[in-house]
């Protein structure tokens, strides 16, 4: 039985560094695989729906403005996603990718949230 | 509950918010001076109706609803639903995304361990255990966050496989922490069974014997501590449980000390675990084909989350959403055995004693109603139970 | 004594509510708060507030509504923080802070500031009697059985140095002790009368009337706004006169303010290490260990000075 087993944990951090990380004045590297914004490239999009329908949040709809000419747009709630990455995984295409940059999301407006990306759109 | 609150006695609520309690549930303690006579639980506050959204909802979509039961044991729970769906498909899953699954399973595990070694060590008042702890359970988080790209809900499973493949900086960073944190947890054991203040607050109280944890119904650490053989990863393996057997952990002393020693304890089981998996990682694909409408049938799938058995019950009508999903989850079988166990304890002991069993208040919240009288099992309907709300409490007001 | 001018009655005053006593007791307070919250942070390998917090923690509070329970004795409820607060401030000129000699002093006025100091915790006792919050209830009983238990071995501990200086004024004793270090001849005295004084503040690893994963806040828990500031501030300046007396007994005398600054300070160092080394213990075992070690090591501690006295002489 011992008394004060952590005594050697508190002498050796009265002199190191604490281990906080000081946000957000410091901000470590973001990992590689961060699941942040979604980001939709139309180029290989042929409006499937597939991300839509399996979205458990709802935050994903498709529209479809030409069908032959493969010109479609995505609304994208993102006060709705999980960041869950279930449409990035359904999409046979590769038309999806969660950013690992943009995860700074809040806002103090709520208009930001509804994102339509599009052909010629390129916004968000 | 209402004869116990109708006797003169000095009833002290232990939630629903209160700081000793991570999440919202209700305990009437019943104390004489310091010592405990009677303890009644009230559970309820964190249901929010999961298992009735999931009858409207994809099978997609339902693992991320179900994942969000619980954060700490967000894995196990997706784990347990999506092994059950592919039973039910009849689909067999490639040996590497179950190889990756019991990995993340493991480090969940680790994480669930580290967490509760702090909350216990804060309730007891040692707040620089509960600091240093969690500190080191940051190096867990990033960990997961480098691998699936989220510290909590992680949803690495997808019904098939897994999403993420663990390359070769994924196995790097997975052993570096695991090294790290493997001499850190030596020194949490030694913390735990040495530290003479820390002992005199977990050393014999809340004994639970072993035939008490049998009639009582625990399982998990809570039950193993009691020196209860129960672990489904070794009484029933599944997923590569079969191919890299988990060792069970047990003590005979069924006190808190012991409960303390068995989760540590398991904390190296689980490090061993995962190192033994990395040597030998079946090459493979990540995911297999599911149907998008399952085939009618029923279920179960029992797993082993951090708290203990997880069982899940999953009913399929052949469409493609589910018809009936049950999650029984461990903390509901443990809770009856902490109101068995405190009374006679002091006041300051109960904290102690509810953070012994590793509660996790937003996993049991389901919903079951029991009818009395006729002993039937009886499930309500959301339309019903809404109105039955109402009536409640139109007449408790009238 | 002579007639009293306007002047002295002035220095009187001034001394009693600005300096050394009254706003520059209360900053001190403030500023001991700060060091040992920062010197915790640093020790659990956090960062810890900034210079500013309590002083902000406390003119938030003060501005706060106070709200007033239904079932209190409201003239107990606004008037025991404010007992609680003047009984503090005014065992603080009796003590020689910050390491200038006493404003007043009287034979005897050792034992009215341990009174004075444990006014403190009575009136905390009392206001969580007087509510029907069962937190409170619970709170106070465990901060008047932990008051009956450290209050007669801290007492005899501050008296091993009075008994050799022969004399019950704090200011001769001071006078006697300055230069000699009596922690190295009364060892056993100055161990309990630093735990005794980790027990009277309800400092963790004695804070079980004010356990937090128990009882919420002990007594304090109907308490917000001004009544809350001001127990506060009481309980950090009952902290900095508790580390005067037993610098000034047992660390060999405060003779100037740099000594008192440094003494005080390594003082509040060995305490906040105590708190982070420490789990907290149930109020049984805080007064079984008080009751068996404490009081026993004191009486040794007495056995020796008495002795060694008729040996002297």
């Amino acid at each position: 039985m011992k008394l004060g087993t952590m005594l050697g944990d508190i002498a050796i951090s009265l002199f190191s560094r604490p281990s906080t990380e000081r946000y957000p004045f410091e901000r470590s590297e973001t990992p590689e695989r961060l699941r942040g914004l979604l980001i939709w490239h139309p180029e290989e999009c042929i409006g499937c729906g597939l991300c839509a329908k399996d979205c458990p949040a709802g935050a994903l709809d498709v529209i479809v403005l030409d069908k032959e000419a493969k010109r479609y747009q995505l609304r994208y709630y993102l006060d709705r996603c999980t960041f869950c990455a279930q449409c990035v995984y359904s999409c046979r295409q590769g038309c999806l990718e969660m950013s690992n940059e943009r995860w700074e999301l809040t806002a103090l407006d709520r208009s930001t949230f509804e994102i339509l990306y599009g052909n010629g759109l390129q916004n968000g | 509950m209402s004869e116990v609150v109708k006797k003169k006695s000095f009833t002290i609520p232990i939630g629903p918010q209160h700081p000793a309690l991570k999440e919202p549930e209700h305990f009437l303690i019943s104390v004489d001076g310091e010592i405990v006579t009677d303890a009644v639980v009230r559970l309820g506050y964190a249901h929010r109706g999961i298992e009735k959204a999931v009858e409207s909802r994809t099978w997609v979509q339902s693992l991320y609803m179900l994942e969000r039961i619980c954060g700490i044991c967000s894995h196990i729970h997706a784990m347990a639903f999506c092994l059950g769906v592919e039973q039910l498909a009849g689909v067999e899953v490639p040996p590497r995304a179950q190889a990756i699954r019991v990995i993340v399973a493991e480090i969940e595990r680790i994480h669930s361990h580290l967490l509760w070694l702090g909350v216990a060590a804060h309730e007891a008042g040692f707040d620089t255990l509960f600091m240093y702890s969690w500190r080191d359970r940051e190096k867990i988080m990033d960990l997961l966050e480098g691998f699936s790209g989220n510290r909590v809900n992680y949803s690495v499973n997808v019904l098939g496989g897994v999403k993420f493949n663990i390359d070769d900086a994924q196995e790097t960073a997975i052993r570096e922490a695991i090294s790290f944190l493997e001499e850190r947890t030596h020194h949490y054991l030694h913390i735990v069974t040495k530290d003479a203040m820390f002992l005199q607050r977990t050393r014999g109280i809340g004994v639970m014997t072993r035939s008490q944890a049998e009639v009582l119904g625990t399982v998990g650490p809570t039950a193993r501590a009691s020196n209860v053989y129960r672990d489904i990863r070794v009484e029933a393996p599944y997923a590569v449980y079969d191919k890299y057997p988990a060792r069970i952990v047990m003590d005979n002393r069924g006190d808190l000390e012991a409960r303390f020693f068995v989760r540590i304890t398991e904390l190296f089981e689980s490090y061993r675990l995962i190192l033994e998996i990395l040597e030998t990682l079946p090459d493979g694909d990540l995911t297999i084909r599911m149907p998008r409408r399952i085939k009618a049938g029923e279920t179960i799938s029992r797993v082993e989350a951090p708290r203990g058995e997880l069982f899940y019950f999953i009913k399929s009508n052949g469409s493609d959403t589910p018809e009936r999903i049950r999650a029984r989850t461990p903390t509901i079988c443990n809770m009856m055995s902490v109101v068995k166990l405190l009374v006679g304890h002091q006041l300051a002991d109960v904290p102690m004693i509810l953070v012994g069993i590793d509660p996790c208040f937003s996993c049991n919240d389901r919903m079951v109603v029991l009818n009395r009288d006729r002993k039937i099992e009886k499930l309500m309907t959301w339309e019903a139970l809404r109105q039955y709300g109402i009536d409640y409490y139109k007449r408790r007001s009238a | 004594m002579g007639s009293t001018t306007t002047r002295d009655v002035l220095l009187s005053l001034t001394a009693l509510l600005i300096f050394p006593g009254g706003l520059f007791l209360l900053l001190v307070g403030l500023a001991y708060e700060w060091i040992d919250r920062k010197l915790l942070a640093r020790m659990q390998n956090r960062v810890g507030p900034r210079w500013f917090q309590p002083v902000a923690d406390t003119i938030k509070l003060l501005a706060k509504e106070e709200v007033i329970p239904d079932s209190v004795d409201a003239g107990l409820f606004i008037g025991l923080p404010i007992v609680a607060l003047a009984g503090v401030l005014t065992a603080a000129i009796y003590v020689p802070f910050p390491g200038l000699p006493s404003v007043f002093s009287f034979p005897g006025d050792l034992i009215v500031t341990i009174f004075l100091l444990s006014l403190l915790t009575l009136c905390l006792g009392l206001a969580g009697a007087n509510t029907f919050d069962r937190f409170s209830l619970v709170g106070a009983t465990r901060a008047l059985t932990q008051l009956f238990a450290y209050e007669a071995p801290f007492l005899l501990a501050l008296l091993g140095p009075a008994f050799v200086a022969g004399s019950w004024e704090i200011n001769e004793i001071v006078g006697y002790t300055d230069g000699r270090w009596l922690f190295i001849t009364q060892p056993f005295g100055f161990i309990v009368a630093l735990i005794g004084l980790i027990g009277k503040l309800e400092i963790p690893p004695l804070d079980a009337p004010e356990a937090e994963t128990e009882i919420v806040a002990g007594s304090l828990t109907e308490y917000s706004g001004r009544g809350l500031a001001l127990f506060h501030l009481g309980k950090g300046v009952a902290l900095v006169l508790g580390l005067t007396l037993i610098s000034a007994f047992y660390l060999g005398g405060v003779a100037t303010p740099l000594l008192f600054l440094v003494k005080t300070l390594a003082l509040l160092l060995v305490i906040v290490g105590i708190h982070a080394l420490f789990t907290r213990l149930r109020i049984d075992q805080t007064v079984g260990l008080w009751w068996r070690y404490g009081t026993l090591l004191v009486l040794v501690q007495w056995l020796g000075i008495i002795l060694w006295q008729e040996v002297m002489i």
